[in-house]
């Protein structure tokens, strides 16, 4: 099933009629809009020069053009929600802010689910997830900063994910790739065990903790073949001996497992050109109850969980089970408040608590030859957490590698455990953050 | 560029403190350069734009004041047995005054809009007394309760933004407030039916809150019980 529906095919009079459903993972995040909460996600590029902020706008303006299920707004229907083109004015860039992936209220912005900002030499683009996921939105930002070196007199040539602006947007940018592949002839259930959740002091509102760990590439590289495993595997190893760690200060009354929600991008197993979502959560965990488990442990249990549960068998049963709920005819029916409730409650209380922490990782990034001079490094945060709780999203960029941390805690013991270990494992770490600096002791 | 004692991680020349561990950064040699080196973040908050809803305000007012003039003149020229759309009219208000802040002035103190509230219930509640044989029951219980409801209410508000707000400290406040509303609403009917002021059914009420009042300020004052009660009841 396409996510693009053409009431009439690409005639100028009848354009106003192109609108798009959400995709699979995309129904999920509206509902879970909440006034102080909102699933936005934040891409950077630090380039090696200070932003031009017009000549960013007219990059912006002339990017978004590409990207059609970008440059859109959501609205209510009776049963779904969809997105349809927005040509209202903007968006328009903005000085950056202390307090990023802050709520998207889907009116404001005059309507956009897009905000790109610069700070210094610094571009940043936070996109609602319900547009799509990192890929499709890194697809966004690296195609406006090749449009951006191209005003600036740097030519370009569109690769990888730098589009081609004047190209018209391919019908697979815009599917839900999630239908296409949804076939497996059974439904895996779902794993819900109640795991370790991050207790903390709840910020205030309009506050997201960042704390930035940049450290080479090929020293973690090393460190992680010293383990036998690759670097996703050595750093979910590495958050899952810091959340047992911070599980161990807590002196709970009862244990639980540790659970990481890993993001895995389905276009690896799955060929689609979808910019929209297209991943999958799979959840590497360790129980504490079965015993004292040494961080060698800890990578091995991680590095088998990866290899059995990241393959196409498995990921195509998983997007099976998911679908399965979007096709059932009588849940289709059923308007769209009951859905919301439906879904906001068992997200609440069963999804969310079926992981301690996130972890993303987009690897390392690519980018054109004649880009690779005018960029120092890239930034990805998974945003605001659902709950208390800490994100971590990994990317890299030639040598720089770089973890971000988001929470709306204030504690960070999360973190700590983690760089320390990583310190300890004789990698250097340099870390930025915007926590504030002259409050000194906050915890 | 300095270490963290502490963690040993390397840290950003504007941090003053490790953003892991809070330990101050004192390098003897660089005193002056921390404070001159800009921050790799800007330091300006951002604000969510307020989303106008004026439309809806409009929208809102517009199907009430109809729906309440439309039935004002049905009763008037058709139906005029009784005053039944002075009950529309009532509900009319009653919405028109709960959307109130919601909808068209987002501002609205949260104190007077409760009033507000009260004041829209008991104008409906005395719309009623047009339909019935008299408005006694209005002046003697009805607008009481009203009163007493809103002030309970705004008490509550108060405590709640005032003073800490945990799920503890809610109930707390929760518990000490039922059993005055019920002995209110006892007096008020002994008032109304004209019998000697005493509480009964009221006074098992407080009983059963006072036992609650006070194992909440128990295990509020004790962290230890607090604590543990917190962990056990971790959801």
């Amino acid at each position: 099933m396409s996510g693009l529906t053409h009431k009439n095919d690409v005639s100028q009079k009848n354009k106003k009629e192109i609108w798009y459903k959400l995709d699979l993972s995309a129904i999920v995040y509206p509902t879970l809009q909440r006034k102080d909460f909102s699933s936005v996600y934040r891409l950077s590029v630090v380039l090696k020069e200070e932003i031009k902020p017009d000549i960013l706008q007219e990059a912006l303006d002339m990017t978004l053009q590409r990207f059609p299920t970008y440059k859109v707004a959501i609205r209510k229907g009776m049963f779904w929600r969809y997105l349809e083109p927005n040509n209202r004015p903007g968006p328009f860039v903005a000085p950056d802010i202390k307090n990023p992936c802050m709520p998207m209220p889907f009116k404001a912005n005059n309507r956009y689910l897009l905000r790109v900002y610069y700070y210094g030499k610094r571009i940043s683009l936070e996109a609602h997830h319900c547009l799509g996921d990192g890929t499709g939105g890194m697809c966004v930002l690296q195609t406006l900063t090749a449009v951006y070196l191209n005003l600036l007199g740097h030519p370009i040539t569109p690769s990888g994910f730098v589009l081609d602006i004047n190209e018209t947007p391919h019908p697979e940018e815009m599917e839900d790739a999630y239908m296409r592949y949804a076939n497996a002839k059974v439904r895996p259930p779902r794993p819900g065990e109640k795991t370790y959740r991050v207790r903390g002091t709840k910020e205030p509102f309009y506050t997201l903790n960042i704390i930035d760990g940049i450290m080479s590439a090929r020293a973690v590289a090393a460190v992680a073949s010293k383990y036998n495993a690759t670097i996703t595997e050595y750093l979910n190893a590495v958050l899952l001996y810091a959340l047992l760690q911070k599980q161990e200060a807590d002196c709970p009354f009862r244990k639980h497992p540790v659970k990481i929600a890993m993001p895995v991008n389905l276009r690896r197993f799955f060929p689609s050109r979808t910019l929209r979502n297209f991943i999958t959560m799979v959840y590497p965990s360790i129980d504490p109850r079965l015993g004292d488990y040494t961080f060698e442990e800890i990578v091995i249990q991680v590095h088998h969980y990866m290899h059995y549960y990241i393959n196409e068998k498995f990921l195509r049963g998983d997007i099976t089970t998911n679908a399965a709920t979007q096709r059932n005819p009588i849940i289709r029916i059923v308007p769209l408040f009951i859905k919301d409730f439906v879904v906001r409650t068992f997200y609440t209380k069963v999804q969310d608590k079926n992981s301690s922490a996130g972890l993303t990782n987009m690897g390392a990034l690519k980018v054109p030859e004649e880009m690779k001079p005018f960029i120092e490094r890239f930034d990805i945060y998974m945003g605001q957490p659902f709950s208390s709780r800490t994100n971590c999203a990994i990317i890299s960029f030639e040598d720089i590698l770089t973890i971000n941390f988001a929470s709306s805690i204030v504690e960070t013991d999360v973190e700590r455990y983690f760089f320390c270990k990583l310190v300890e494992d004789g990698i250097v770490v340099n870390i930025e953050s915007n926590r504030n600096t002259d409050e000194g002791k906050q915890i | 560029m300095s270490y963290c004692v502490n963690c040993g991680v390397k840290l950003d020349a504007s941090l003053k403190h490790c953003p892991l561990c809070q330990t101050p950064v004192i390098n003897p040699n660089i005193v002056s350069s921390v404070s001159e080196t800009p921050s790799p973040y800007p330091s300006s908050k951002g604000q969510v734009e307020v989303v106008k809803r004026k439309d809806l305000g409009i929208l809102l007012t517009v199907v009430l004041s109809t729906t309440s003039l439309t039935c004002f003149l049905l009763n008037l020229l058709v139906f005029q047995g009784s005053l039944w759309s002075f009950l529309v009219i009532g509900i009319c208000i009653c919405l028109f005054f709960f959307a109130f802040p919601a909808v068209i002035y987002t501002k609205t103190p949260i104190y007077l809009s409760l009033l507000a509230d009260g004041a829209a219930v008991a104008v409906y509640l005395y719309l009623i007394t047009f339909l019935t044989a008299s408005s006694r029951w209005f002046w003697q219980i009805g607008l009481p309760i009203v009163i007493t409801v809103v002030v309970l209410v705004e008490l509550f508000t108060l405590l709640a933004r005032k003073f800490s707000f945990t799920f503890l400290t809610g109930s707390l406040y929760l518990f000490v407030e039922i059993p005055l509303l019920c002995i209110a609403i006892e007096l008020f009917i002994c008032h109304f039916t004209g019998s000697p002021y005493h509480i009964t059914w009221s006074a098992v009420v407080l009983t059963v809150c006072v036992i609650i009042d006070i194992t909440l300020i128990t295990i509020l004052t004790k962290k230890r019980l607090r604590n543990e009660v917190r962990r056990r009841f971790y959801f």
